[in-house]
């Protein structure tokens, strides 16, 4: 490799360690691999898209009652190019989901859940909740009515679970109802819990993939 | 005293390591569970003047209270049938959504997941599990009152 990193290298050790992850798999690719395969990399695309520009919209989001609505107009309307990232950040998340479902589909005919692999499935189910959860707190930031009431709604949902239903939402709430609290608690877990937890599952699903190789195709 | 096996000493170090992540954990929750939980109380708020009560039918009835430091704002419908007069909550029993009167349909309509209920509030159609609520009304010196929890 290059100067430079051999320069690196040669303090960090980053090379020998990793040289048999780095080669080629002795088992090779299966035949009959189509484009379908790609599905997983193309969420991982989305999901590196949502962290970059999720990013650059912390720069000017205001996580408080007061200026939350606000400060997402301003992002839109008034910050150079926001509406750029505003959308990319919007228009990502659903291509995110979209694009797991599909690659869970493709999983799941091409029957590539089986074992050795059914670790990975679980760590893809994770993967799975962890960005609906990214989905369901990044959908009240915009502080607007139809995400208040989305949230109320999903809110509610925890209310009817037995027994717990009661605490449950208050745990997910901040207080009884939803308010600047609820808005703090789902940004700092939309920013910060969700993102870093997906980034432990997607590194030990790609872990696996590296180690058990892609599934034989049908 | 008995000198303790280095192999026993390490397993109730692992037992004390575990203990001590659980309690962690544990306070961890305690700590994210909102610490000052409001009570809500059953108050009086004004809505309208007894002169402009609804005679017959369903009126819908838009206010506002203040709570907290807060601009608060509420509806409630009041039903008007043969000399009684209800008032119901306009939030659907299912998931907190706010319901709407649909004069033609005579039915209350919730626009979340189409739960409808009748003039009298009990559920017609979807998913609600309880008829809508009835607020207790007081009228005092001609002006009216719904009691709701703040």
């Amino acid at each position: 490799m290059g100067k430079i990193f051999d320069w690196i290298d040669r303090r960090f050790g980053v090379k020998e360690p990793h040289k048999k992850f780095l080669q080629r798999p002795a088992f090779g690719m299966p035949e009959k691999v189509n484009y379908s395969y790609c599905l997983g990399g193309m969420s991982f695309i989305y999901f590196l898209m949502l962290v970059c520009t999720g990013l650059l919209l912390s720069m000017y989001y205001v996580p408080s009652e007061k200026e939350a609505f606000k400060s997402v107009a301003a992002i839109t309307n008034d910050v150079t190019l926001g509406w750029l990232i505003r959308g990319l950040h919007k228009w990502s998340a659903n291509l995110f989901i979209i694009f797991i479902m599909l690659h869970t589909i493709r999983v799941f005919v091409s029957q590539a859940y089986r074992p050795p692999r059914e670790l990975n499935w679980m760590a893809g189910v994770l993967g799975l909740v962890i960005a609906m959860a990214s989905g369901f707190t990044g959908y009240l930031l915009p502080w607007d009515q139809k995400a208040y009431w989305a949230t109320e709604v999903g809110t509610s949902m925890f209310g009817t679970v037995p027994f717990i239903g009661d605490y449950l939402m208050r745990f997910v709430r901040g207080g009884l109802d939803i308010d600047g609290a609820t808005l703090i608690r789902f940004y700092s877990m939309h920013v910060l819990f969700l993102p870093a937890s997906m980034a432990i599952i997607l590194w030990a699903h790609f872990h696996m993939v590296k180690r058990q190789g892609i599934a034989k195709s049908l | 005293m008995k000198r303790m096996k280095r192999r026993d000493f390490l397993k109730k170090a692992i037992k004390v390591f575990f203990s001590i992540i659980a309690a962690a954990v544990l306070s961890v929750f305690i700590y994210i569970y909102p610490s000052k939980i409001k009570e809500r109380r059953l108050q009086f708020v004004y809505i309208m003047d007894e002169d402009d009560l609804p005679r017959k039918g369903i009126r819908k009835v838009e206010f506002q209270y203040k709570a907290d430091d807060k601009e608060v704002a509420n509806r409630v419908f009041l039903a008007a049938a043969g000399g009684d007069l209800t008032a119901f909550s306009s939030v659907c029993t299912h998931l907190g959504c706010l319901v709407n009167w649909d004069n033609n349909k005579k039915e209350f309509i919730c626009p979340c997941h189409a739960g409808k209920y009748d003039m009298n509030g009990n559920v017609i159609a979807g998913p609600p599990p309880k008829p809508l609520t009835r607020l207790p009304l007081k009228i005092e010196d001609g002006k009216v009152y719904v009691g709701i929890k703040i």
